[in-house]
């Protein structure tokens, strides 16, 4: 009798359990509505500590190059030439082909400058791509230059070294020391902002992309005869600053957070 | 039929040879595309019933609203994709497999009545060449198993013929019960009877269960899930017609369709109605509507297909060998030895 009760047994489970998943997929068909998101045009909220693309501000950054010595795959090359505290940037890149994007390269910072965007779209069809310029920046800007060669000038002028002042950052300029010292005799071969300075248009990674690529992070301000006028040329675009403290924001109150 | 003759003997005066192939050909000119443009939206709407059952859209892109021209898309590019043959392949059997697989669903839709008239041969035992020519695709699903002369589609292949044995057989005798009742193989007798006495599978206990014994076993019949083991995409890349591309690869999924569209199209039939509705008196009615009650129950069945395909796993072979000949194939002669009591006693739902 055995049997017959598995065969019985067997046909209704069957039945049974049928039944079960359709009402099952049946619920999820009828009232469920989808959890996938289409992504080009709809995209999941990307967590504020997120770790994607880097970035740089630069002016804040003094080549001490604990990130590249803090990165575990080496990704990272810097070069810059130091006249004094001002820096001639050569290159800061970061090989996206190698970067393992595990973050070991903010906390080293003295200065808290590198950071780590929520961006993760970096598909590509070219490998050279891959190599990303952090650099607002390359070479002197121009009030930068112009600071170079007065210290040059006086120092070929006389042999005690040059005044502290030269270099030393005014106050009321932005931190990091690259306002145009208002002392200082300009002695430079370039008119300022002139087409021929080099170094002072703002050379970067991504800016196409992301549309702030403020063709106007220009040169210096035409005019020597404001000395003390906007060092704005080091100021980083609006929105690299905003996507910094966009940045902290996130991780402070993530830090607060209930977790 | 013969109306479609008479008219181009009417209208166009041409003679009986002529008027006859006009009209043959103007019948399988518009099955086929008919057929063409039902596979494409049922495969569209296989995959957002799919899609939907798993809580994701499925095709959005193509054609703007909910990726309605998905299929059309695909059907595109497998016309232009280029036909392979591999290399050890029987090539005379290879090229003609998908022919005959799709050839004997197709040609059941000759039989078929859609409404009131609307037939291309009223056979007086259609029930019988519908079952008799979707046999016929099993040998091509064979040959294209066997040709191919890769051990994934001979797999396929083996698998395809150890199975039809065990679903053909219930399918068969569950289909007595209906035959039994109306006592006719012809499918308008079919519509009428029930117009008169109301659907089949209201007409007594066993009728339910023969009902329920096809479904099953012509979901075997289609390949379908939980039956799907000829190609078994998970075990053997795609079973039988694995080393097909292009147009031939489209054949077989085209034929996978339509052998959905025919078996649903005779669950509505025999059991539930065809096309007359309850209450209301469909034959009289112009022919539109008769077809458009037929064609919506059919797409009810086909949606059924597909909410069990996304449902229930596949079984193994044994527990497939298992279902036709312990559980269906028993119960199927219990179903017309109790109707043929039922139907000599006059007896309905409780033998009173």
């Amino acid at each position: 009798m055995g049997g017959i009760r598995e065969y019985f047994g067997n046909i209704s489970d069957a039945l049974v359990t049928t039944v079960k998943g359709m009402a099952i997929t049946g619920r999820h068909f009828t009232s469920e509505p989808p959890i996938t998101v289409q992504y080009p045009r709809d995209r999941l909220a990307v967590p504020p500590s997120y770790r994607g693309v880097h970035i740089l501000e630069q002016q804040k950054c003094i080549d001490c190059k604990l990130c590249a010595k803090a990165c575990p795959v080496d990704c990272i090359e810097i070069e810059a030439v130091h006249h004094g505290r001002i820096l001639e940037w050569q290159k800061f890149t970061i090989d996206y082909k190698k970067c393992i994007f595990c973050e070991f390269c903010i906390p080293p910072c003295p200065k808290d400058c590198i950071h780590m965007t929520a961006e993760y779209e970096m598909a590509t069809a070219v490998n050279d791509t891959m190599i990303e310029d952090l650099l607002t920046w390359t070479g002197l800007r121009a009030n930068d230059r112009r600071e170079v060669e007065a210290g040059e000038a006086k120092k070929a002028g006389k042999p005690a070294p040059p005044a502290p002042e030269g270099v030393t950052p005014q106050p009321g300029g932005p931190a990091g020391g690259n306002a145009a010292p208002s002392g200082v005799v300009v002695t430079s071969a370039y008119a300022p902002g002139s087409p021929g300075a080099p170094g002072g248009l703002p050379r970067g990674p991504r800016k196409a992309r992301d549309g702030s690529a403020s063709p106007a992070a220009p040169a210096a301000p035409a005019s020597a005869a404001a000395p003390a006028a906007p060092a704005a040329p080091a100021a980083p675009g609006g929105d690299l600053a905003a996507r910094v403290a966009a940045i902290k924001a996130g991780l402070a109150s993530k830090g607060k957070g209930p977790s | 039929m013969e109306a479609l003759i008479g008219f181009f003997g009417d209208k166009l005066h041409v003679s009986g040879t002529l008027a006859l192939s006009l009209a043959y050909a103007t019948c399988i000119g518009s099955l086929l595309g008919f057929v063409t443009v039902y596979a494409m939206f049922a495969i569209w709407m296989e995959r957002k019933v799919a899609a939907h059952m798993q809580v994701r859209y499925g095709p959005m892109e193509t054609g703007g609203w909910h990726g309605w021209s998905q299929s059309i898309a695909d059907a595109v590019k497998l016309l232009f994709k280029e036909d392979l043959l591999p290399r050890d392949a029987n090539q005379v059997l290879f090229w003609i497999a998908p022919a005959i697989v799709f050839c004997g669903v197709f040609a059941g839709l000759v039989a078929v009545p859609f409404a009131v008239g609307v037939q291309i041969a009223d056979v007086h035992l259609g029930l019988f060449l519908i079952l008799s020519l979707a046999a016929v695709e099993v040998v091509g699903v064979i040959m294209a198993g066997w040709a191919s002369n890769s051990k994934y589609a001979l797999f396929g292949a083996v698998r395809e013929a150890a199975q039809v044995v065990s679903y053909e057989v219930p399918a068969a005798v569950a289909l007595l019960v209906p035959v039994l009742v109306v006592g006719s193989f012809r499918l308008g007798d079919f519509n009428a009877w029930q117009e008169e006495h109301g659907w089949l599978v209201f007409h007594n206990p066993f009728v339910v269960v023969s009902a329920l014994i096809f479904f099953i076993a012509s979901l075997a019949g289609c390949k379908r899930a939980p039956f799907d083991l000829p190609e078994a995409e998970s075990e053997l890349v795609s079973g039988f017609h694995t080393e097909y591309s292009g147009m031939r690869f489209s054949f077989f999924f085209l034929e996978e369709y339509v052998s959905m569209f025919v078996s649903s199209l005779l669950v509505a039939t025999l059991f539930f109605g065809g096309w007359t509705l309850p209450f209301l008196n469909v034959s009289a009615m112009p022919a539109p509507v008769g077809l458009v009650v037929l064609l919506a129950k059919t797409f009810f069945f086909i949606f059924v297909q597909m909410w069990l395909r996304w449902t229930l796993p596949r079984l193994r072979v044994d527990q497939v060998m298992a279902m036709g000949f312990k559980y269906l194939l028993p119960w199927g002669f219990v179903c017309v030895v109790a109707t043929a009591v039922f139907e000599a006693q006059g007896w309905r739902w409780l033998p009173v």
